[in-house]
C-alpha cells in the first residue's frame, strides 16, 4: 500500500466526519385517545397510599408490592376456581427486544414498565395503550454485569423515578414522562451501575448499586425526592472490614479458611475496604414501626480470589439494617464470611412475623440465598433464628476454588438469584424460584483492573450436566419445604402470591403459570414466546383484576429474548 | 503483517507523536483510518473493525493503551498525547459510524453447534449480548475480523493482553480448538 495514497484517503475520511450526536433525552407522547381514556385519574402517589400498599387490591405501588416486600397481592377475584379461564387482556410490544426484569407498577389505571437500556413506558393498564415513552440517553461509559437490565421504577408524589446503567437517578413527570431532574449516583468508569428499581419513602429515594464484580465500594444512598440532593450514604463496606474471622457459615459448615495466612496478609497490606465490592442489587424493605430499612449486601471483590481481601469482608454477603432518617448502622448478620464462591445475598429482604426458636411470634426478616436456603431472622437484632432445608442440591460445600476448577453445588447463580420471593403471611409460606446449574469454580489471581470485571477467576457451567430449576414453598416457621415443583430450566425472575390462593411465576422457556399456593399443583399456563424472567404484578381497573408480566428473556441464563408486556384477566 | 502496512503504521505513529495534540477529532480520526480503514474495513485482518464499535469500549481501549494496561507498540504511542476528552470524542466519532460488512462466511452447522455449547458453559452472551453485539464498555464481536478475534483470545489467555483479567481467567480454561471454534462462529455471525 502506498503511504501517500493512504494519507490522501485519511484526508477524505476527515472530511466525512460526523457531527456530534445530540444528547437530549427522548419522550414520545401518545395521541389524545389513549390519554383521554384515562379520564381524570390521579397520577399522584401519597405517602399514605404507599403505607397502605399491602392492603391495596387495586394498585401495585412498589417493586415488591409493599414496604414489607411480601409480593402478596390482596385481591382474590382471580383464584383457584377460575384461573383456568385466565386469558390475555392485551399485549404491548416495547421498542427494546432484550433481557427484561421489570416489575410493572400500577397507579390508578396507569402502568409503568421499563426495558433494557433504560426505557420507561406509561401504559393504560386496561387497554395496554401507550401514554408516553421515555428513553434515557446513556453516557458512553456503562459497566454492568449480566445484561443491560432494569428492574423498574418507583412512584412518589407526581414523579416516576428511574436508576440507570450509567449510574444516574432520574425523576420523570408521571403525567408526561418529561425529565424533571437527574443526578449522578457514582462513577460508571469505576464499575458502578444501576439495574435495580429505587424505593420511595418519606421524601427519600433509596438506591443501592451494582459493581461487586468490578471492585467498587458498595453503598445505599438516600436522595431528596424533590430535587435529587444527596441526603446520606451508607458504605456497605466499613473501613474496618475484618470482622470476627468466622470459620463457619450461617449453617455451621466449615469454609476452610486459612485464618493465620489471612491475618498475616491483613497485617501486611491493611484493610482491603476500598475495592471490596458489596453491591446492593435489590430494594430495601421498610419497617414503619421502627423507621428502619433492611437489605442484603452482595459479594466481595474479586469474587473468587480471597487472597487480596483478608478478613470477613464486612458487610458483604449480609443482611443489614439502617435507620431510615440518618442512614446509620443498626445491625447486621453475615451469611458467608470471606465468600470466595459468589454465593452471596441478592434476593430482597422480606418483613413478616415469624416464630422464634421458642415458638413465640416476633417481628422477622426473610432472605432467600444463593445457597438455596431461606434464612429467617429476628428483626430486632438481625440474628438468625433458623434456615430452611436446602431447596437445591448442595455438593462439596465449601470446596476452595482451584486453578483447574473445583466442582461445587450450588453453582454461582444459586439457589435463589436476584429473584424476589413471595410470601403468604397467613399461611407462613415463602415461595422461591431456584436455579440448579452444576459449575466448577476456577481461581486466577489478577490485580485490580481499574473498573473492569474482576472475578479473580471464573465459574463455568459444567458441559453436559443436566440443569433444572424449581418452585419451592417453604414453611418459614419450621424451615421445612412444604412443596416443590421442578422445572426443565434454571429459574430466574420472580414470583407473586395472591389472596386467590395462587402463585404466578415464569420460566425461560416462555411458560407463564399459575400454581395452587397450598399444593403447588399447576392450574393454568400461557406460552409467551420469549423467556418470562421478570416478576409478575397484579392490579385492578374498573373492578376487574389483572395479572401482568414481562416476557423479554434474560441475559444471565440466555433465555430467548422478546419485547412483550402481557396482561391477563378473566371475562 | 505486510511490510507496506508496517511502514504505514510507523509513519502514522511518527505523525501522531508529532501533532496529535493539536488536531481536531476529525484529524485524529483520519490517522486512525490509515489502519482501521477509511470505509471501516481494516487494512489488514489482524486489525479490528472500530466503525460502529461500542463507544464505551473504544474509550476504555484508548485509555488502557495510553496507560499501558493494554500494551501495543502502535497504539501506545498513538494514544500517548490524547487526553480523556479526546479519547471520548474519538470513541463517539467511530461509534457513530456504520459497522462494515466484512462478508465473513457463517460457520458451518457443526461449528456453530459446538460454539453454542461453549457459550452455554462460559456464559459469553451474558456480557456480549444475544446477538454478540456487546454494549457500553463490552465490545461487539459479531462480524469482527476472524484473525483479530482469534489473536485477541489467545493474547487474553496468555495474559499478554492484560486489560481484562476476566477474559484471561476464562480463556485459560479453554483449548486452542475451542478458541478457533468461537472465533469462526462469532466472526461469521
Amino acid at each position: 500500500m502506498n503511504v501517500l495514497k493512504t494519507l490522501a484517503i485519511m484526508g477524505g475520511a476527515a472530511a466525512m466526519a460526523a457531527s456530534a450526536a445530540a444528547y437530549a433525552q427522548e419522550v414520545h407522547n401518545a395521541a389524545g385517545s389513549a390519554n383521554a381514556d384515562m379520564g381524570t385519574a390521579s397520577h399522584t402517589v401519597s405517602q399514605a397510599l404507599l403505607d397502605h400498599a399491602a392492603n391495596d387490591g387495586k394498585n401495585f405501588l412498589q417493586t415488591n408490592g409493599d414496604y414489607r416486600q411480601t409480593r402478596f397481592y390482596p385481591n382474590n377475584q382471580i383464584n383457584t376456581g377460575n384461573v383456568g379461564k385466565l386469558h390475555p387482556a392485551w399485549l404491548f410490544q416495547t421498542e427494546v427486544k432484550d433481557t427484561m426484569e421489570t416489575s410493572p407498577i400500577v397507579v390508578n389505571g396507569v402502568m409503568y414498565v421499563t426495558t433494557a437500556q433504560d426505557h420507561v413506558y406509561a401504559l393504560n393498564a386496561r387497554t395496554g395503550a401507550q401514554l408516553w415513552h421515555y428513553k434515557q440517553k446513556l453516557g458512553p461509559v456503562t459497566t454492568f454485569c449480566c445484561g443491560a437490565n432494569n428492574r423498574g421504577v418507583a412512584v412518589y408524589g407526581d414523579m416516576v423515578y428511574l436508576a440507570t446503567l450509567d449510574s444516574k437517578l432520574v425523576a420523570l413527570d408521571a403525567k408526561t414522562g418529561k425529565q424533571a431532574w437527574e443526578t449522578q449516583i457514582a462513577d460508571p468508569e469505576l464499575g458502578y451501575s444501576e439495574t435495580m428499581a429505587p424505593t420511595a419513602v418519606n421524601g427519600k429515594i433509596l438506591i443501592g448499586t451494582n459493581g461487586g464484580e468490578y471492585g467498587i465500594r458498595g453503598f445505599v444512598k438516600a436522595f431528596d425526592a424533590t430535587n435529587g440532593k444527596l441526603l446520606w450514604t451508607f458504605n456497605t463496606v466499613p473501613e474496618n472490614s475484618q470482622g470476627v474471622w468466622a470459620t463457619h457459615d450461617a449453617t455451621g459448615r466449615d469454609m476452610h479458611r486459612d485464618i493465620a495466612a489471612e491475618k498475616a496478609a491483613y497485617d501486611k497490606n491493611g484493610d482491603p475496604y476500598k475495592n471490596l465490592g458489596g453491591g446492593v442489587w435489590q430494594n430495601p424493605a421498610y419497617d414503619a414501626k421502627t423507621n428502619r430499612i433492611f437489605f442484603v449486601v452482595g459479594n466481595p471483590s474479586p469474587d473468587l480470589d480471597g487472597a487480596v481481601r483478608p478478613g470477613d469482608n464486612l458487610y458483604t454477603d449480609s443482611l443489614v439494617s439502617l435507620d431510615l432518617d440518618t442512614g446509620k448502622y443498626v445491625c447486621h448478620f453475615q451469611y458467608i464470611s470471606h465468600d470466595i464462591w459468589d454465593l452471596d445475598a441478592v434476593s430482597p429482604a422480606v418483613l413478616v412475623d415469624v416464630k422464634d426458636k421458642a415458638g413465640k411470634t416476633v417481628p422477622g426478616v426473610l432472605h432467600a440465598g444463593k445457597t438455596g436456603h431461606v434464612y429467617v431472622h429476628n428483626r430486632n437484632d438481625c440474628s438468625l433464628i433458623r434456615f430452611s432445608q436446602a431447596m437445591v442440591p448442595q455438593e462439596n460445600m465449601w470446596s476452595l476454588p482451584t486453578k483447574e476448577g473445583a466442582r461445587m453445588l450450588p453453582g454461582a447463580n444459586g439457589g435463589v438469584e436476584w429473584s424476589p420471593i413471595a410470601t403468604d403471611p397467613a399461611a407462613g409460606l415463602a415461595y422461591a424460584i431456584n436455579l440448579h446449574q452444576p459449575m466448577t469454580y476456577h481461581l486466577e489471581d489478577a490485580p485490580y483492573p481499574n473498573g473492569k470485571l474482576w472475578l479473580g477467576g471464573a465459574f463455568k457451567v459444567i458441559p453436559g450436566e443436566a440443569q433444572s430449576g424449581n418452585i419451592t414453598a417453604v414453611d418459614y416457621n419450621t424451615g421445612k419445604i412444604a412443596w416443590q415443583v421442578k422445572t426443565s430450566q434454571p429459574m430466574i425472575g420472580g414470583i407473586l402470591a395472591t389472596a386467590g390462593n395462587l402463585v404466578f411465576t415464569g420460566e425461560g422457556t416462555g411458560e407463564f403459570e399459575a400454581l395452587n399456593a397450598k399444593t403447588g399443583k399447576k392450574l393454568w399456563s400461557f406460552q409467551a414466546g420469549a423467556g418470562v424472567n421478570a416478576p409478575p404484578s397484579s392490579y385492578a381497573v374498573d373492578g376487574k383484576q389483572y395479572i401482568v408480566v414481562g416476557a423479554g428473556g434474560n441475559a444471565q441464563v440466555d433465555s430467548k429474548r422478546g419485547n412483550t408486556i402481557v396482561a391477563f384477566t378473566l371475562d | 503483517m505486510p511490510n507496506a502496512v508496517r511502514a504505514l503504521i510507523v509513519a502514522l505513529v511518527l505523525l501522531s507523536c508529532a501533532g496529535a495534540r493539536a488536531q481536531t477529532t476529525d484529524g485524529k480520526a483520519a490517522l486512525c483510518s490509515g489502519c482501521h480503514g477509511s470505509s471501516g474495513v481494516p487494512a489488514d485482518p489482524s486489525i479490528p473493525v472500530i466503525w460502529g464499535q461500542n463507544e464505551g469500549y473504544i474509550y476504555f481501549q484508548l485509555r488502557d493503551f495510553k496507560a499501558g494496561a493494554r500494551k501495543s507498540a502502535i497504539m501506545g504511542p498513538m494514544t500517548a498525547t490524547l487526553d480523556k476528552q479526546a479519547m471520548l470524542d474519538l470513541a463517539a466519532y467511530f461509534a457513530a459510524k456504520p459497522w462494515p460488512n466484512l462478508a465473513i462466511p457463517a460457520a458451518p452447522g457443526d461449528v456453530a453447534r459446538q460454539a453454542e455449547r461453549i457459550n452455554e458453559s462460559a456464559g459469553c452472551k451474558g456480557c456480549h449480548g444475544g446477538e454478540w453485539r456487546g454494549d457500553g464498555t463490552t465490545p461487539r464481536v459479531s462480524g469482527q475480523n476472524l484473525a483479530y478475534l482469534r489473536q485477541s483470545m489467545i493474547l487474553f489467555r496468555t495474559g499478554e493482553r492484560a486489560n481484562n483479567p476476566w477474559m484471561t481467567a476464562l480463556l485459560k480454561t479453554y483449548p486452542d480448538t475451542d478458541i478457533e471454534t468461537m472465533a469462526r462462529y462469532i466472526a461469521g455471525y
